[in-house]
């Protein structure tokens, strides 16, 4: 596995769909950041977050994507994550990650929760 | 230059009575609260632009010994110049009012005002480093708080990942699969950004490595490796140095410890470069270490549950396959006895393992005639029981076209030349009893003396004829004939009947062997048979043996 996170991002309509591919530290938590925020600015009103191809997050990680949780909540916007591993599922449950955002199994169980549009 | 003898922080009366101050601090933290996507040091500034009506605000922010810039409203300005050092009252430097930021005795930050529209600087410095201070102060406590709650996050996260490893490790059977597990988890829970995991092959197969971020170790590495058993290997300062006599790879701080059970090594975890919000490469830690080594402890607890269930699933798929061959290999003995008048016949083996190396069998043949014969595979085991097969084979093929017994003797010792492993020969009597005649003719390939023994009770030893079978390439063999009148019998076996021991290590010996056949002459065939197995079992008395055990009784009856 690499070390470093790939992210890509594809707008549905005012939802943002992002892809991770790696491990979520630093540097993969602070690529999602930038362009969590960049879709914020650009009017997202929902972040959908699928996380299947990402097997480990740290505590850096950790407390950047609740960082970009904050950001979400101050715009009224909602983030959701999907795709994670038991392990991951876990991991956000116990650092409160959960508690304002919301898990689904699958993108497409995540995307229909937030309203996305095709 | 102090502004007034008033000492910061202090609010005189005057002040806070006076008209519109309510005012003031209602607008200060409306400006305050509002726009809170905006830094706080950004929001303090403009709150004191606003309530101090001046042109310009800093505010610089204290993190331990360090002062750092949070926000200048004029950064596109000239730089402003910083006193010799942050006042601890309130100042006026170089054109800015220099207001501490106080709270509980404590200073949180500084404020510099430029272009003050206000007539009292001096209460306004004291009611701005008392709101202000209290603002950075609280939010500094906040700050502390969430950190502590996710530090206690952080630590319960690892308490449960220990319980989650333990009880998915503890069904986890693929080695693969588990090293994935624990290492993703150590580089998780330790903030690392790179880590690797190695374990020892098995059965001559290469070491199976696993890494995030690349090697820190090449697998091979895995045969230096000195880090005795219990301990970690801490190297904060200076990772390019052998840790554990290993040179890890591309890193600057590594953490690692040996996967091990009592007294054996079976791998390898190593983490490197500890991360930081702020990028840094951080020290591991004690606790890194204590973490680090519960999961290697799991790790090989783990890998030595697989390993054994991995041999006790070999274990019992062969005990599956031996009883299989068994089953095979019982077939191949003779079901029924032959009806030939006045010839009694018995015959039985008794293998030390489920498959043995000997083999009787028995062929009813023209004339009324009779051929019989006992083997002895060199070795034990399934190469033993294969040979077996092979004999059996051969014999029954070719015992119809072979003119003599000579003849197939010699068939059956090609046919082994040919197709059977070097080392590998047997010892065989082959026997044909002329009823008829009273006459028993013989070849015996390297076997041990068949017993004859008279009604009499004299006792003939029928001595090899020829060499075993299978051991040298032209071998040669000579068929004797013996008389076998009626009250006569005939008594041939393996090795492992004779050498049978005792717990003395004493043989059961020939002797033995005669004097229980002379004993038993008028018994049965069977009785005789059954009779001495028995005797042999009493000597040997429940000690193991190591050889099969096979008899045949050929007897006229008198």
């Amino acid at each position: 596995m690499s070390e470093t996170c790939k992210v890509s991002v594809e707008r549905r309509g005012d939802v943002a769909v992002f892809w991770t591919d790696g491990y979520i530290n630093n540097q993969g938590g602070e690529e999602i950041a930038k362009e969590a925020y960049s879709e914020l600015d650009r009017g997202a009103r929902a972040l959908v977050m699928n996380l299947e191809k990402t097997r480990i997050v740290n505590s850096i990680g950790i407390s950047i994507l609740i960082e970009v949780l904050e950001k979400v909540m101050e715009r009224k916007a909602v983030l959701a994550f999907c795709g994670l591993t038991p392990t991951i599922d876990k991991t956000f449950r116990i650092m409160g990650l959960a508690q304002y955002a919301a898990i689904y199994s699958t993108e497409s169980e995540a995307l229909q929760a937030v309203g996305a549009s095709a | 230059m102090p502004i007034s003898p008033t000492r910061s922080g202090a609010v005189s009366e005057a002040t806070l009575r006076g008209p519109g101050v309510f005012d003031e601090l209602a607008k200060t933290f409306a400006i305050l609260r509002r726009e809170t996507e905006k830094p706080l040091p950004a929001r303090i500034a403009e709150a004191a632009l606003v309530v101090a009506g001046a042109r310009r605000a800093a505010v610089y922010l204290r993190d331990g010994d360090r002062w750092l810039l949070g926000f200048d409203s004029g950064k596109d300005g000239a730089p402003i110049e910083l006193p010799e050092s942050f006042p601890a009252s309130a100042i006026v430097h170089a054109g800015f009012l220099w207001v501490p930021l106080d709270a509980e005795g404590e200073t949180h930050g500084c404020l510099a005002l430029e272009g003050l529209g206000h007539e009292e600087p001096e209460e306004l410095a004291a009611a701005l480093g008392l709101i202000f201070g209290s603002v950075l102060a609280a939010s500094r406590l906040s700050r502390l708080v969430k950190d502590a709650e996710f530090e206690i996050k952080a630590r319960l996260l690892e308490l449960e990942s220990l319980y989650d490893l333990g009880l998915s490790l503890s069904g986890q059977l693929d080695i693969s699969a588990l090293a994935d597990e624990v290492l993703y988890r150590s580089i998780s829970l330790t903030d690392a950004r790179k880590g690797t995991l190695i374990v020892f092959g098995e059965r001559g197969a290469g070491p199976l490595a696993r890494s995030v971020g690349g090697d820190l170790l090449p697998p091979q590495a895995i045969w230096s490796w000195d880090l005795p058993e219990g301990e970690v290997a801490i190297n904060n300062d200076a990772a390019h140095v052998p840790t554990a006599g290993v040179r890890l790879s591309d890193c600057q701080k590594c953490l690692a410890v040996s996967i091990a059970v009592p007294g054996r090594r079976l791998g390898v975890l190593a983490v490197a470069d500890k991360e930081s919000r702020d990028g840094r490469v951080l020290d591991f830690t004690p606790g890194d270490a204590r973490l680090l080594s519960l999961f290697a402890n799991q790790a090989a607890a783990a890998i030595e549950t697989t390993r054994l269930h991995r041999e006790a699933i070999e274990k019992e798929r062969i005990e599956r396959e031996l009883e299989l061959a068994a089953a095979i290999q019982r077939q191949l003995l003779p079901r029924e006895l032959p009806h030939i008048p006045g010839v009694e016949l018995a015959g039985s083996t008794l293998p030390t393992r489920q498959v043995g190396g000997d083999y009787f069998d028995w062929f009813p043949l023209s004339g009324g005639r009779l051929g019989f014969v006992v083997a002895d595979v060199s070795g034990k085991g399934i190469p033993a029981a294969l040979l077996v097969s092979t004999v059996h084979a051969a014999i029954h093929l070719q015992i119809d076209a072979s003119e003599t017994i000579v003849d197939l003797v010699s068939r059956i010792d090609r046919h082994l030349q040919r197709f059977s492993p070097a080392h590998k020969f047997l010892t065989l009597f082959f026997g044909l009893l002329e009823p008829a005649a009273d006459l028993l003719r013989y070849v015996s390939a390297g076997h041990n003396p068949a017993l004859l023994a008279r009604r009499g009770g004299a006792i003939d030893r029928l001595s090899a004829t020829g060499v075993p079978l299978g051991l040298l390439p032209h071998g040669s063999w000579r068929e004797e004939t013996v008389e076998l009148g009626r009250g006569d019998l005939l008594c041939v076996y393996t090795d492992g009947f004779t050498e049978a021991t005792n717990s003395d290590e004493e043989e059961f010996g020939l002797e033995r062997l005669e004097q229980g056949v002379r004993s038993r002459l008028v018994l049965p065939a069977r009785e005789i048979s059954d009779a001495l197995y028995g005797e042999v079992a009493a000597f040997a008395a429940g000690i193991p043996q190591y050889d099969d055990q096979t008899l045949l009784i050929v007897r006229r009856e008198a």
